[in-house]
């Protein structure tokens, strides 16, 4: 399972095995069933996550409505990243969908990594910038393509999305009409 | 000081400290050996910094003016930001990926910043005491930045959008030409008219 997260480390900057070992004994394994509240509004994330398997959301509500603003499944970092770089309260919920199996780091032991040498500052600094660009790809994505435009992206980069994930948390995702949703869906079956 | 910077206003010199300074705490002396990696770069208004397709090689504080970022949207466009003195402002994915730009950096005043580019950037923050704290609390910085404007224009109204912003950045509505103020809050003009006189209104 440490070989998943050596190939996500890879990507993004280089470690010796040595230093990849320092990292590795900091990291607790974790499992979740499904649909369970991992971070609820109002709590400080202490802890954040990568995930080995299964499938999570993070969502905040708009009056009584849910509004999904990120889908986290195997391979990526699952948290309320916010409060936990923040020590604020949480604004989102973290859920899981499918039961997730992770590794866990702490807080208190990821600043001590940074504290011990810049090269884990510089490897802070990626992990950051990857999520602010998935942030910044997300607006522009929804700015620049109509509706149909962004189901049909979504549809042909995730397809092992569509069949894990109830079809309304992916319309709240992609910011689509629930009905929306579905008629693309059935207008994508049919041309196939 | 170096020479480079004789010429310049010292204002420029605090908007440059108190931006670094929400990030740690540093010393004017720290500046002056940081400002030893930037360039100061002057324009005219109205002029393309960036243009779709180009690669964005800066990082920008602006000092004096304002820049307003956008994207080309088939036959018309979306401003996504309105930078002015104290802002940093740039393409950012291309800035960090070396990607060609998808949106356009534009002067709407004459506008000064002090700039820095990329390889610049991992030069100082390499051999500067602190720097990767430091680069590392400035992305963390513009990636909440960036997570809370999402969160809010998902969360709020048309209506709330255009009284937060107003309330916040009063000057804007003489600074900027109203169609513009309306594509950055994704408001249509029509709307943006009928809000603006609801405020004339309430302030009397």
């Amino acid at each position: 399972m440490l070989d998943q997260v050596r190939q996500f480390i890879d990507q993004h900057i280089e470690l010796t095995n040595e230093d990849f070992q320092t990292l590795a004994s900091k990291l607790q394994p974790v499992r979740f069933d499904k649909k369970t509240k991992v971070v609820d509004i109002g709590e400080v994330a202490t802890t954040i996550y990568f995930v080995l398997t299964g499938i999570s959301r993070r969502y905040f509500y708009r009056g009584k409505q849910e509004v999904i603003t990120h889908l986290v499944k195997e391979g990526g970092i699952m948290g309320s990243v916010i409060s936990f770089l923040t020590g604020q309260p949480s604004r989102y919920i973290l859920e899981t969908i499918e039961p997730v199996t992770a590794l866990a780091i702490s807080k208190n032991d990821l600043e001590a990594l940074f504290e011990s040498d810049k090269k884990w500052e510089k490897f802070g600094r990626r992990i950051i910038t990857s999520f602010f660009l998935q942030i910044e790809y997300h607006n522009l994505d929804n700015i620049k393509y109509s509706t149909r435009e962004r189901f049909v992206n979504f549809m042909k980069q995730n397809p092992d999305l569509v069949l894990r994930v109830p079809q309304k948390y992916l319309a709240s995702y992609l910011e689509i009409q629930p009905e929306t949703f579905s008629r693309l869906k059935h207008l994508m079956v049919k041309e196939k | 000081m170096n020479k480079v910077f004789a010429d310049i206003d010292p204002i420029y010199f605090d908007y440059a400290q108190k931006y670094l300074g929400r990030f740690m705490p540093i010393t004017r002396e720290e500046l002056f050996d940081l400002l030893q990696y930037c360039e100061i770069r002057r324009f005219d208004k109205r002029k393309i910094l960036v243009n779709v397709g180009e690669v964005d090689n800066y990082l920008n504080l602006v000092v004096k003016g304002l820049v307003r970022k956008y994207l080309p949207v088939k036959k018309s466009e979306v401003i996504l930001q309105l930078a002015t003195e104290g802002h940093v402002v740039q393409s950012e994915i291309s800035f960090l990926t070396k990607a060609p730009s998808m949106v356009v950096l534009e002067t709407l005043e004459p506008t000064i910043m002090v700039s820095l580019t990329y390889d610049k950037m991992e030069e100082a923050l390499d051999k500067f005491p602190k720097g990767e704290r430091l680069g590392r609390m400035i992305l963390t910085g513009m990636f909440i930045k960036k997570d809370e404007n999402r969160y809010n224009r998902l969360l709020k109204t048309t209506r709330q959008r255009f009284f937060d912003y107003i309330e916040h950045h009063p000057h804007m509505l003489q600074r900027v030409p109203q169609k513009y103020l309306a594509s950055y809050l994704q408001i249509k003009p029509e709307t943006f008219s009928r809000l603006k006189a609801l405020l004339a209104k309430r302030k009397n």
